[in-house]
């Protein structure tokens, strides 16, 4: 007995059980059986050369916003006005297209369009922190609030200054904007240029089909690889977690708090503006109701990627795995024709119900069933 | 006689009509436990805050190696060298031990990038130091016991240059192997004769293990300090209960 000591108690782990203790695991089997049960039932029309690209385009979509979302929840705090901030944004960026820039500065360009627009959501992340970590209130209450008052901003601004509630006919910036381009056009052209040439991606003429992944696909990686990378290997990543996790234990070893917050809930405004930046650019509209429900959506997907909904616990590649699996389903009515598109939501419902319940197994197992 | 570390002259601490520390005095040596004792309510935590700079001391003086100091935030005082480990000690228990051990003041390379194997090494190597023999530091602090997080919480106190260790009654509520671990821990840093501990306890028998020197508070008041070997286990006994005697307790419980 007395050679034992506590630390003996804890079990060696193979490197098989490390990965299945992981927060991503859960995520990821589930990733992997809707991959297949979608490429069965859709006879592999998801996955031919147009399927894919529409695949991707959602999750981007998806990937981009719920990556800021999992971030603030895990520092401990929520943002409910993801959806206006991408209302918010499309309709700042498209109305500066359309009516040029604001105080007079003339007519505006793509790139000048998004750095003002970006400064304003920036701001406004920056207002909605600072709103939370100054008064303590809950940030389901602070950005509920932002929720209401940044969509009817938006409508308002949009009747004021343009007599309606959307902005079509713009004209399309991709053509001679490398900026535009970059944003809302078309990348990767060599994976379909080689599938191409490998013998696939045909049209029923028999030329190319499809040229390129949607850029949202780039910036999807960019932002879920840099967050990656933030959160596992740097100073940045250490506080976020401590953050999240016991606020009071961090504050009290040095980890500015309220800082970490406050930058995070500009994460998200950036995160929402790059998304609504996206769909700006690709289809040269906007509209005061774009984002409706995308808050709601990012949290869920953060949560279906193994983030813990009381903070200080999650991964990045959990979240790519749950926008994966939530993007091919909500696109899967697109491939299987026979069903009810509102399935959708009711799968929704269940595998985020499940992905709680696995979530809390898991904080149990490594607080020790705390 | 060597020089005390931390010396405490005549401290008053006023929280509006209340007088919660009424001119305490306290000397601290380096490799010594200062084990410091008293009921509920003595004013144990007011003390142990206001050399913490968590409370600022409405009179009297701290001095740090004979000269005066005033801390102004608690950040002055870790960076004077004291390190209070309080109860809850200030750890996430979602986060590896090596996240815990640097939380705040982590090891960075160039982009604010974590050196991740040096600091699991130095966690590793401080903890062994004084006791325990972590073997993976990427564990979760949930899974440690309580004696662990408390060598966790003292390591890292250490680490980060604490001449005066602040323990806040360590031992309670934990079973009894454990008290004895943690009790290990404080005589191993003691071993150390560099660091100032500061023990607070409502345990009689631990104070006695590790404990060199005694002081009691009650209501505010020191009513008894001195080395260990002057006191007698009667008169401790007496002098925990705030000073009235066992005997007349005794009556009173007979009475009922």
């Amino acid at each position: 007995m007395a050679d034992l000591n506590e630390s003996d108690r804890m079990a060696k782990e193979t490197g098989l059980q490390r990965m299945i203790r992981r927060p991503e695991m859960g995520a990821f089997v589930v990733m992997i059986v809707i991959i297949f049960a979608l490429f069965w039932a859709s006879e592999g029309k998801a996955f031919n050369a147009l399927g894919l690209k529409n695949n991707i385009k959602i999750i981007a979509q998806y990937g981009i916003i719920a990556t800021g979302a999992a971030m603030l929840m895990i520092a401990g705090e929520f943002d409910l006005s993801i959806g206006s901030m991408i209302g918010f944004a499309g309709m700042a960026m498209a109305m500066m297209l359309k009516w040029g820039l604001p105080f007079g500065l003339g007519e505006a360009t793509p790139f000048t369009a998004f750095i003002f627009t970006m400064a304003m959501t920036l701001s406004l992340g920056w207002m909605i922190g600072t709103v939370v970590v100054r008064s303590g209130l809950s940030s389901f209450i602070v950005t509920l609030a932002f929720l209401f008052f940044m969509r009817g901003v938006t409508e308002v601004a949009f009747r004021l200054i343009n007599q309606s509630t959307q902005i079509s006919g713009l004209p399309d910036y991709k053509v001679d904007s490398w900026f535009a381009n970059i944003i809302g056009g078309e990348l990767f052209g060599w994976f379909y240029d080689a599938w191409f040439w490998l013998g696939g991606n045909l049209n029923r003429r028999g030329e190319q089909w499809v040229e390129g992944f949607d850029a949202r696909f780039l910036w999807w990686l960019v932002i879920s690889g840099v967050a990656y990378f933030v959160m596992s290997r740097t100073q940045i990543g250490n506080w976020i977690y401590a953050t999240g996790d016991n606020k009071e234990a961090a504050r009290a070893n040095g980890v500015p708090t309220n800082k970490v917050k406050i930058g995070l809930f500009m994460f998200t405004a950036f995160c929402a503006t790059m998304f609504a930046a996206c769909q700006v650019f690709d289809t040269n509209t906007s509209d005061a109701a774009k984002g409706n429900l995308m808050e709601l959506f990012a949290i869920a997907i953060a949560v279906v990627g193994g983030t813990l909904m009381t903070g200080g616990f999650g991964s990045i590649v959990g979240v790519v795995f749950g926008a994966i699996t939530v993007g091919l389903v909500s696109n899967a009515v697109f491939f299987i024709p026979a069903i009810d598109g509102a399935w959708f939501r009711v799968f929704l419902g269940g595998i985020l119900l499940a992905a709680v319940f696995a979530n809390e197994r898991i904080r149990k197992r490594i607080t020790g069933g705390i | 006689m060597a020089e005390p570390y931390l010396r405490v002259e005549k401290i008053v601490k006023k929280f509006g009509p209340f007088t919660a520390l009424a001119g305490v005095d306290l000397e601290v040596y380096p490799g010594e436990v200062h084990a410091l004792l008293g009921d509920n309510g003595a004013g144990k935590s007011t003390l142990i805050k206001t050399l913490a700079g968590v409370h600022q001391p409405t009179a009297g003086k701290l001095y740090i190696e004979g000269k005066p100091v005033t801390f102004r935030s608690p950040r002055d005082a870790s960076d004077a060298g004291i390190g209070t480990v309080y109860q809850d000690l200030a750890l996430n228990q979602l986060m590896s031990v090596t996240r815990n051990f640097f939380m705040g003041r982590e090891i960075k390379g160039p982009l604010g990038t974590l050196r991740m194997a040096e600091m699991d090494k130095i966690a590793h190597d401080e903890m062994l130091k004084i006791g325990i023999d972590f073997s993976d530091p990427t564990q979760a602090v949930g899974t440690m016991s309580g004696g662990q997080r408390q060598t966790l919480a003292i390591a890292r106190a250490i680490y980060f240059g604490a001449k005066v260790l602040i323990l806040d009654e360590p031992t309670s509520a934990l079973g009894q192997k454990q008290q004895m671990e943690v009790l290990k821990t404080i005589k191993r840093v003691k071993k150390r004769g560099d660091i100032a501990i500061i023990f607070i306890t409502h345990n009689e028998i631990h104070s006695r293990l590790v404990g060199d020197r005694f002081t009691f508070l009650a209501l505010g008041k020191v009513i008894g300090a001195g080395k260990s070997e002057s006191i007698s286990n009667e008169e401790m006994r007496r002098l925990m209960s705030g000073g009235t005697e066992m005997g007349d307790l005794e009556k009173e419980l007979a009475a009922i």
